[in-house]
């Protein structure tokens, strides 16, 4: 075993996952310009949700996360039309709260809706693995690295090289603006919570196997997943990807090499630390604020 | 909150009207009527665990006092009450048990080293933008709960902090006692956010609300005020986290969760920001309404995740349709039964706006 590639390789496995949720913030924070608190326990809803419908139905696994992408999309759909959408009046703070409104209605909601017995959620690729200069890696852990890669090049590529991308930049940048010049900026921000609910439904499917699926089974992720927003700076869309990396490298080395126990709480201070010499992240610009 | 009613009679009445204007006079009979109850439960008028969970709404209303400064006025979130108030509990029973130094070491020592990391927390946070906080905190927070649960030496970890009841003046207290206590503490924290609001940090702070930039224009220190804001919301979480354990005389590492937090965050949303007995409202609402009448429900009442959904419905709601919380419900139902003739009603301290919290 090597006790560094092997190490480096899991933590691009769990970076993947922390990639996708910190998409989905990144998302609604531009579009939004709100902290999306509940990114994770919308995820672990729709998560649980494939769990329920692949331990009852018997759908092989690949429908039931089709059925998890339709309640990500409708979830996401019912928060910013139900709820974001008429908080004209509310500041970027009440929409906050709601969000921490929601972790409350969601883990509340998720047993009643889909029984209180903790829930088992296989691997895509069930078992084998490949030997790679000493390190083991699984067919599964690779698929989740590159859904990780790919989808984060993919939202790349849609939003820097497509109309569609133009308009959720415009929107990201300038929201009236936006509007003035004709983008549909209601139907970006409707899209930015549905593709924030998808990210987090996959993510949360991608960790299931590691763990059980529980109302709180996400919360690491959505932990990290902020801190990697953090990490990265608000200001980019790549920021907090490479930032979800970071932080998987870091806490899983110092998890093996300084302190089982206390190494993500070592990587929590060193992150405050960060804060206080690079306060807008890694690629944060300075935030200038306009009277 | 100064009243220029004009006395057109001298009657004692009057006179006791107009004394019950005084804030502080309210303060001090809602505590003398709270140190009734104790008595209540004495006499068998009310059951002990209904006395209990008096005192925990009262204890959380301390600590959302607190955060309804931070939140209220400066527009801040933190994530991290539950780990100040964690830390609160197992300094007083450290101090008091372990180290046998007494009731006042206990209390100095909660108050004091929590305020003290909050200062820190808020001043690495607080420089970049205001929802770092919200994420400093609650990085803090899982510090915090990480640190109850492994440091066995302070806490016991899991297997949970076993305390008693302190001697005050050398003499043993007991639940009622500590009731008091309680209600002291309560009776005195909104004396100081009172007084802290209507001061000169009061009006630094209400500038602040309505134009950050405008406010550093006129020369606040809006970096100083936030700190100011922070470190009071962890001092009032400290308390309540002593009086929590002088109350309970145990604490558990599971207790200090982020839903704590949460549910903190919700009384303060639904008693009303900037309102002082709204927030010992909101938190008869959250903590006591799920304790005393939803679990009692017919078929409803055994499903586990109820509290979460009606405190996370009620934040919802209330940011939605009824911005200013329970506070602003009692003035719909008072303001038709105002008498007329009267002199206008003391104009609100602040400007009741519409809006949840400054941008």
């Amino acid at each position: 075993m090597d006790l560094v590639l092997q190490p480096f390789l899991r933590s691009l496995e769990t970076g993947s996952v922390y990639a996708l949720a910190a998409l989905g913030i990144i998302i609604v924070w531009r579009t939004s310009l709100v902290m999306h608190f509940a990114q994770g326990s919308m995820g672990m809803f729709a998560g649980t949700a494939v769990a329920f419908v692949f331990n009852r139905s018997g759908l092989p696994l690949w429908q039931s996360v089709l059925v998890g992408v339709a309640v990500a999309v409708a979830l996401g759909f019912l928060v910013d039309f139900a709820i974001i959408r008429r908080l004209k009046r509310a500041t970027a703070v009440g929409k906050e709260i709601i969000t921490l409104g929601l972790i409350m209605v969601f883990l509340g909601l998720a047993p009643i809706v889909f029984g209180t017995d903790p829930m088992l959620l296989p691997r895509f690729i069930p078992s084998g693995d490949i030997k790679l200069a000493g390190a083991n890696i699984s067919y599964n852990g690779i698929l989740n690295i590159l859904i990780g890669v790919v989808i984060a090049a993919g939202l790349f590529l849609l939003l820097q090289k497509t109309k569609l991308g133009l308009a959720v930049r415009a929107t990201a940048s300038n929201e009236s603006t936006a509007r003035l010049m004709g983008v549909p900026t209601r139907s970006v921000t409707l899209l930015a919570w549905a593709m924030a609910g998808v990210l987090g439904m996959l993510a949360a499917v991608m960790i299931a196997p590691t763990t059980t699926v529980t109302p709180t089974f996400m919360n690491t992720v959505q932990v990290s997943a902020l801190f990697a927003c953090v990490l990265g700076g608000f200001q980019t869309f790549y920021g907090p990807v490479v930032g979800a990396y970071l932080i998987a490298v870091l806490s899983n080395f110092l998890k093996l090499y300084v302190s089982s126990v206390w190494g993500d709480q070592l990587m929590y201070l060193l992150i405050l630390v960060f804060l206080i010499f690079r306060p807008n992240g890694l690629f944060g610009k300075t935030y200038m604020q306009k009277v | 909150m100064s009243t220029s009613t004009v006395t057109r009679t001298a009657s004692p009445l009057n006179q006791l009207v107009k004394a019950l204007r005084n804030a502080h006079v309210q303060f001090i009979v809602f505590g003398a009527l709270l140190c009734l109850l104790p008595f209540l439960a004495k006499a068998g008028l009310m059951r002990n665990s209904t006395l209990s969970t008096l005192a925990f709404v009262l204890i959380y209303a301390i600590i959302a006092l607190g955060l309804n400064l931070l939140l209220g006025y400066s527009g801040l979130i933190s994530l991290g009450t539950a780990g100040f108030v964690g830390l609160g509990a197992y300094l007083a029973a450290y101090f008091q048990d372990d180290l046998g130094l007494g009731f006042w070491a206990a209390l100095l020592a909660a108050l004091v080293i929590p305020t003290f990391i909050g200062l820190l927390v808020g001043f690495v946070s607080l420089r970049v933008r205001s929802i770092y906080l919200a994420i400093a905190s609650l990085c803090i927070a899982e510090i915090l709960l990480k640190t109850f649960e492994q440091l066995d030496w302070f806490t016991h970890g899991t297997a949970g902090k076993q305390s008693r009841f302190p001697v005050l003046f050398g003499f043993q207290t007991d639940r009622s006692t500590v009731f008091i206590i309680i209600v002291v503490a309560l009776v005195l924290g909104m004396m100081l956010i009172h007084n802290t609001v209507h001061g000169q940090l009061g009006r630094a702070l209400h500038t602040m609300r309505s134009s950050e930039v405008a406010a550093q224009a006129m020369g606040v220190n809006v970096l100083k005020y936030k700190l100011f804001a922070f470190s009071m919301a962890t001092l009032y979480a400290g308390l309540g986290g002593a009086l929590y354990l002088f109350f309970l005389r145990s604490s558990y590492p599971s207790t200090w969760n982020l839903f704590m937090s949460l549910n903190i965050i919700a009384m303060v949303v639904v008693g009303g920001l900037r309102s002082i007995f709204g927030t010992v409202a909101g938190a008869f609402v959250i903590f006591a309404v799920p304790e005393l009448v939803l679990k009692k429900l017919p078929v409803i009442g055994d499903v586990a995740g109820l509290p979460y959904i009606f405190s996370g419905l009620l934040i919802v709601l209330v940011i939605m349709f009824f911005p200013n919380g329970l506070k602003g419900l009692a003035d719909l139902v008072v303001r038709p039964f105002r008498r007329r003739g009267q002199a206008p009603t003391p104009a609100p301290s602040q400007p009741e706006t519409e809006e949840v919290a400054p941008a």
